[in-house]
């Protein structure tokens, strides 16, 4: 699941060709506050439940790492789309 | 008269009209105790399938149920977008360089927090529910905060000149319930005088940042405007509202209505007051639903 983020991440980076794992994905620009949402929004398609940001979560999203092992996973108060 | 005598008289006037409406929010509305689902909730030409095939394609009880849900996403976003504005004014008021509007910010404080209140009322209400803030805090740019506060309230008044256009429409459409018409066309009685003291304010602010003569900093807000007003359109395509509305496969929905070409005149619509004063102020160049030049 985290490849499809990449690759989203990719797309919308036509300069960049690669993307690591601990790379910060907002210093250095791969996603700014203007474009966020959308990644947000993507990331609930992924996982099927709605993401609540909490300023303790949100370091989570500056790496692909944290994604994969903070957001992706479900948490136990996550809330489902079903 | 100066610029500041202007600004200083407009904010006079302003006040007094402020002094002159003041009402309780608390006490203002009659809520009723259901709103039934099979009517609509926001007119029709202001829901994000407008426009589209989907107008056509979805029957009058989807569309109905999306109006809903959409007048949902639409208050939420208002809940949100004056927490930051809240934030934001509180941080300035009787602080240097902001004695002039300071007296007027206490009723825009006092206004958004009845704003906030009541639309988050609405939601809790009819909804059983806000929809989440989908926006990360914004970095402050510490380091400058003459252009931090021109990008405050720039945000600000191209927030209100949005939310504005919605009420307007809203507050006069007679196929509204009574109280969402009443809902919207308050909130437009407090706001007009908002986005006149955004105007005001962002022109002075905008003005130390123009004598900078720094071309690469006017055109990286230029770009940076044009894309936030951008962005703000994206946020009335909710995912969780098609879903609420029980439109299958909502996220693709989402991207592919927002993205048909038949949108791009009601985002000019949506944003056409506010991008006219930026590009006659010299702020931003053009319109973010403009066609490409040539």
């Amino acid at each position: 699941m985290i490849e499809r983020v990449r690759s989203w991440l990719l797309e919308r980076n036509p300069g960049v060709d690669d993307i690591g794992l601990d790379d910060d994905i907002i210093d250095t620009r791969l996603i700014d506050s203007l474009a966020f949402p959308e990644l947000l929004l993507f990331l609930e398609h992924l996982t099927g439940r709605e993401i609540t940001l909490a300023p303790d979560t949100v370091v989570s999203f500056r790496t692909l790492r944290g994604i994969r092992d903070k957001i992706l996973v479900a948490p136990s108060e996550s809330v489902s789309h079903d | 008269m100066t610029s500041t005598d202007s600004i200083a008289a407009t904010l006079d006037s302003l006040v007094q009209d402020a002094t002159e409406h003041h009402y309780s929010p608390y006490s203002r509305f009659q809520w009723v105790d259901h709103l039934p689902d099979e009517q609509w909730w926001m007119s029709p030409d202001l829901t994000t399938v407008a426009g589209t095939p989907w107008a056509e394609q979805l029957d009058p009880a989807a569309l109905m149920r999306l109006s809903k849900w959409e007048s949902i996403n639409f208050f939420s976003l208002n809940i949100h977008g004056i927490r930051e504005l809240l934030i934001e004014v509180t941080r300035r008021i009787h602080t240097p360089g902001f004695e002039l509007p300071s007296e007027f910010f206490h009723r825009f404080l006092g206004e958004e927090n009845g704003h906030m209140w009541f639309f988050a009322q609405f939601c809790r209400r009819y909804g059983g529910k806000i929809y989440p803030d989908k926006m990360l805090p914004v970095a402050d740019p510490g380091d400058d905060p003459e252009l931090a506060s021109f990008l405050v309230f720039a945000r600000i008044l191209i927030f209100e000149e949005l939310v504005d256009h919605f009420n307007i429409r809203m507050g006069r459409d007679e196929a509204l319930h009574p109280l969402i018409r009443e809902i919207n066309q308050v909130h437009h009685d407090d706001e007009w005088r908002h986005i006149v003291m955004g105007c005001k304010l962002v022109e002075h602010l905008y003005q130390p940042l123009r004598e900078r003569d720094d071309r690469e900093l006017r055109e990286r807000l230029d770009q940076y405007l044009t894309r936030y007003i951008a962005a703000s359109a994206q946020l009335l395509y909710n995912p969780a509202a098609y879903r609420d509305a029980g439109i299958p496969d909502a996220y693709e929905f989402r991207n592919t209505v927002m993205e048909s070409p038949q949108r791009r005149g009601h985002h000019e619509l949506f944003f056409r007051r506010i991008t006219r004063f930026l590009v006659g102020q010299q702020i931003i160049s053009r319109s973010p639903f403009a066609a490409a030049p040539a």
